[in-house]
């Protein structure tokens, strides 16, 4: 798909802004943007286009950035992000357990139901748990979001904590969600359910040298 | 002693005395009150320079109407004693309120020289200098705070990367380790954060100075300690280390740990790849390579992907083939967009089409759904090839299949908008966003479809369903508070539209003679005014965002060093460094340009219609007309506050301003966005000083987008343009001389070619080659230059072999 899933670098918070305001009501200027990235670092993730150069390709390869909001670099368009921080709110309600916050989490539609709304999310818990040490997560919903609730329960495996009564601007109630974090068992990879696994050592082209040429 | 004798005789002191009180008023936000202390210091020692600065501070913060002589009393003071500590300092407050940083840092740094007591003005001077990139200077302001509070860890980071940011690698590494040995074991959990990202700070420091092994080996010590938290960062730095120490095989093995953390980053695929030295081996070692990563990483897409870049004939069909149907079988809505960069080798499109359209027709293609997802496949496939006859009909079986998916009248408006009809366009978004109108992604496709049909009214109805709308009847407002670029420009661009086609109207008008005629002209050059001025208005709010982006900077100079993220603040000072270079920043202030430049070229013509009276009115149509407008007004309010929310003001203090300030806000503008790499910027600032008649600058800015482009289209038209000022008799010959010499650099023997017809060939042939939209815009211009059939029949044909959308576009700069 050309698409990438990397950590958001400040490069990108203007097309995270953009996209937060092409998906989401609930919206946030710039300085706050710049205010997670600077404060957490590792926290948040995006979810780009690639363009990749083919064997012997016909149509010059455009290294003009295209003049789009959306666009990072040439070829990089922002599809997806998740704006994560840590709980630094005096006013919490748990000062005393490091945990994180998801403030915002959208994948452009037509981008949509190809899984990277799952994959911003796991690298987001993990990296929350490895570099804040952030022993849950948490995160508001609308209630009447069902993508983003089947993707936090039933995918991420998150728990409704509790309901708060017209959280939301429009006066609709949100769930407040909860995730317990343990570093070891948040690795992105052991999601994929994959029959076999790297063991980082062997020889990766040991034996594709004769099997791969001859078999083609 | 009595208060009479206070007052007769004031001793030396109480100057100072009130100056402090006033300063005391000041800080709990009692502008009058301090306001009037410092008059009566003033009027008693008019030399008591710090009362002036302060006065002018206080106006500043202040809403009094004395307001705008804030900067006339700051500098009062500074002419009276350039010297006074005090007064430098409150200068440097000033200047930094008003965000004029150089300025700030230079009184700052005056204060300090003159021997302020206050140390913490070091701090502040190394946030100016920081906003300004001053980094020469930025060091000793540091260093001097450090050594004044040197028990905080945040002062430490800040002299290294002060030194850092100086280029001087080694005193920051020697700062950074100095203060990790003063800590050592006082540190508790909380500090546990900070103290991981300095050890990567410092890693990165060594490996920057170019000393990859010491880096290296600085990695283990810090894996050993086990101090450092971002294993990302660890990987990630070892396998670059490894690789520029050419150990690529040990590097390999690191990336393959990085693709266990992150398995659909493309990055690491090619850097396994290029350290596994397989780049250049047969494909089919490469593809058995692949297959093997998708074993360990079955629901990654790149191992799936990246083959169908290099594979070719049976095997790339092959590939091909499992990996779009594995996606239409499940119903992937985005197969298409995940397949679109292979149409850029074209051997490759019919194999795509075959493989799709074979399944489409199959029996095996029987669930509606998984049928209707390969309808909208192929529709999106017929686009791509512009073959819009069939994507239309395509679409509009998919639609008749299911009709109620609204990605498949998201693909069929993008087709109408491509043959550009607009309004039908427009008609089916909005169609599909009353299907789902929770989704504000498919609201904000509405919004811009209307926009771009120049239904500024209604898109502005539309996006309102999902903007704040406390303070104004509608979403302008918040949208410009939350800085929503994509809207601003897109509303920008449709008032320049709406602004040209009243242009055209008028020719139109012009030529058919009627009773209504004077009326109908007189409304449409109002239009002209109004469009004008609201387009100015929406670039400005893009330009002015930008400018809140650079200023947000500031806060974080300092914040990074507390919060312990300087790795991000560098980041950070990086993307600072060329925001206004962005090409989304660049086309607002192309865009911002170009209409300032149409109304100083018409000059007249914006005079007489700003002034015109109209033919008389009926009650009835003046009723109307005052309608219009308040109509105009509400849509287009940008804050509750603006008193000239068209525009108007702006474009009449442009006519109406003295010949030499005309330029300056663009000038300002323009030196602020200019960069070397920048083809759109070297224009702009080719343009502006074409009017300032300052050519050996254009030649400059000519010679630059050479550098960068040597076939870019702009260059034929800007060549003739200063070609042309060498037969200008008001042009000294010492000018000339040096044009030529620097023409002749890139353009050989055309300089002094005196047959017009072949240089105009000459020109064509080389520059405006492409038939691209951008092609055709210098094709126009290159006419206003040089009027010529020869530019007439090239952009005719651009015209033609461009989509009706670009083709029509054209015509909006013809005017
Ligand atoms: C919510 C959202 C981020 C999901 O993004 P996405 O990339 O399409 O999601 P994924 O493809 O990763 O899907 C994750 C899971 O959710 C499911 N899902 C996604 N969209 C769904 C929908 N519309 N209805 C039901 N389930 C849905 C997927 O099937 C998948 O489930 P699985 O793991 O059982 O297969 C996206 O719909 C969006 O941006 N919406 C608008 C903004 C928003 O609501 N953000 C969340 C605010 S809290």
């Amino acid at each position: 798909m050309a698409i990438t899933i990397r950590l958001a670098t400040i490069d990108d918070l203007q097309g995270m802004q953009n996209a937060n305001l092409s998906n989401l009501p609930e919206n946030y200027t710039f300085k706050y943007y710049l205010y997670h990235l600077l404060s957490w670092p590792q926290a948040s993730f995006v979810a780009t286009t690639t363009d990749p150069e083919l064997l012997e390709q016909d149509e010059t390869q455009v290294t003009d950035i295209k003049m789009d909001t959306q666009y990072v670099r040439s070829g990089e368009k922002i599809v997806g992000y998740v704006l994560g921080k840590m709980d630094d709110d005096p006013d919490s309600t748990d000062k005393e357990t490091p945990h994180g916050h998801v403030t915002s989490l959208s994948v452009m539609r037509t981008y949509r139901r190809m899984g990277l709304a799952d994959k911003l999310m796991r690298q987001c818990l993990f990296a929350l748990c490895e570099n804040y040490k952030a022993e849950y997560v948490s995160l508001h919903v609308r209630k009447s979001n069902r993508a983003a609730l089947h993707l936090y329960k039933d995918t991420l495996k998150f728990e409704v904590l509790s309901i708060e009564n017209s959280y939301y601007q429009d006066g609709e109630d949100a769930y407040y969600m909860k995730k317990n974090l343990k570093l070891d068992e948040l690795l992105p990879s052991t999601f994929q359910k994959a029959q076999e696994e790297d063991d980082l050592e062997s020889d990766l082209l040991e034996g594709i040298v004769v099997d791969g040429v001859s078999a083609l | 002693m009595s208060r009479l004798g206070k007052i007769r005789h004031p001793p030396a002191s109480s100057d100072d005395n009130n100056f402090k009180e006033a300063l005391k008023q000041y800080e709990n936000k009692q502008y009058k009150k301090s306001i009037k202390i410092l008059d009566s210091v003033i009027k008693r020692n008019s030399n008591h320079a710090q009362s002036f600065t302060l006065k002018g501070l206080v106006l500043e913060s202040s809403d009094l109407p004395e307001k705008d002589e804030a900067e006339s009393y700051v500098q009062k003071g500074l002419k009276k004693n350039p010297k006074q500590p005090l007064a430098c300092h409150i200068a440097g407050i000033y200047y930094r309120q008003v965000k004029n940083y150089a300025e700030a840092s230079k009184w700052y740094q005056a204060a300090l020289d003159n021997n302020s007591t206050n140390k913490g003005i070091w701090r502040d001077l190394s946030t100016m200098q920081s906003q300004i990139r001053d980094y020469k200077n930025l060091p000793k302001s540091r260093l001097e705070f450090l050594e004044e509070q040197s028990g905080y860890r945040c002062n430490w980071t800040g002299a290294a990367l002060a030194h850092y940011l100086n280029g001087d690698y080694a005193a920051a590494e020697k700062v950074l380790t100095k203060i990790e040995d003063v800590i050592k074991g006082s540190l508790g959990e909380s500090d546990m954060y900070e103290h991981s990202e300095c050890h990567l700070l410092k890693n990165k420091i060594i490996a920057d100075s170019g000393d990859y092994a010491r880096a290296l080996k600085d990695l283990d010590e810090l894996v050993e300690g086990g101090e450092v938290r971002d294993g990302t960062a660890l990987l990630e730095f070892r396998a670059l280390y490894l690789e520029k120490l050419g150990r690529d095989q040990e590097a390999s093995k690191i990336y393959r740990q990085l693709l266990k953390r992150n398995p659909d980053n493309v990055d690491y695929y090619h850097s396994l790849e290029r350290t596994l030295g397989t780049l250049n081996k047969p494909a089919a070692l490469r593809l058995a390579l692949y297959e093997k990563l998708a074993r360990f990483y079955p629901r990654s897409d790149p191992p799936k992907f990246i083959p169908l870049t290099f594979l070719k004939g049976d095997a790339f069909e092959k590939k091909l083939r499992e990996y779009i149907l594995g996606q239409l079988k499940r119903g992937v809505p985005a197969t298409f967009v995940n397949v679109k960069p292979l149409y850029k080798r074209k051997s490759n499109i019919p194999v795509i089409f075959k493989i799709v359209n074979e399944f489409y027709n199959s029996e095996e293609n029987s669930d509606p759904l998984i049928h209707t997802w390969t309808a909208y496949f192929l529709a999106q496939h017929y686009y791509r090839i512009h073959d819009y006859k069939n994507a239309i009909a395509i679409i509009d079986e998919a639609i008749h299949l299911t009709p109620t998916l609204v990605e498949l009248y998201i693909v069929k408006a993008r087709i109408y908008k491509r043959i550009n009809q607009l309004e039908k366009a427009s008609s089916i978004m909005e169609e599909a966003r009353l299907m789902d109108l929770q989704d504000r992604f498919i609201n904000y496709k509405s919004t811009k479809y209307f926009l771009r049909a120049n239904n500024i009214n209604a898109a502005v109805d539309t996006i309102s369903l999902f903007t704040k709308n406390d303070e104004t009847s509608n979403g302008v407002a918040d949208l410009h508070t939350m800085q929503c670029i994509w809207f601003l420009t897109e509303s920008a661009d449709a008032y320049f539209r709406l602004y040209k086609s009243a242009l055209q109207q008028i020719e139109t008008v012009k030529k058919t003679p009627s009773e209504t005629q004077a009326e109908e002209l007189f409304n449409l050059n109002k239009d002209v005014v109004t469009y004008s001025g609201l387009a100015l208005k929406r670039y400005g709010a893009v330009i002015e965002t930008f400018g809140v982006y650079w200023d947000d900077q500031l806060d974080f100079h300092q914040y990074c060093l507390r919060k312990g993220t300087p790795r991000a603040y560098l980041d950070m000072l990086s993307w600072g460094d060329h925001v206004f270079h962005q090409p989304i920043y660049m086309k607002s202030l192309v865009g911002y340009s170009n209409v300032t430049f149409d109304i100083l070229h018409n000059e007249e013509y914006f005079k007489e219609v700003l002034t015109a009276r109209p033919v008389k009115k009926s009650k009835k149509e003046k009723k109307e007309e005052g309608k219009k407008r308040e109509l105009l007004i509400k849509y287009a309010r940008a804050n509750v506050k603006d008193e000239d929310v068209l525009g108007e003001t702006l474009v009449k203090k442009l006519v109406d301003m003295k010949n030499k300030d005309k330029l300056g806000e663009l000038t300002k503008l323009i030196t602020k966005s200019e960069y070397d790499l920048s083809i759109d910027s070297q224009i702009l600032k080719f343009k502006l000083n074409f009017e300032l008649k300052k050519f050996v600058l254009c030649l400059q800015s000519l010679n630059k987008i050479h550098a960068v482009n040597a076939t870019h289209p702009s260059i034929g038209a800007l060549y003739l343009k200063l070609h042309q000022e060498l037969n200008d008799s008001n042009v000294q010959d010492a000018i000339k001389k040096i044009l030529i010499l620097g023409l002749t650099k890139n353009f050989g023997t055309l300089v002094k070619n005196e047959n017009r017809e072949l240089v105009i060939d000459e020109l064509v042939k080389i520059y405006l080659k492409h038939d691209t939209f951008e092609t055709g815009l210098y094709a126009i211009f290159a006419n206003t230059v040089v009027a010529c059939e020869k530019f007439t029949a090239r952009l005719d044909a651009i015209q033609a072999a461009l989509d009706p959308y670009e083709s029509n576009y054209l015509e909006y700069y013809k005017l």
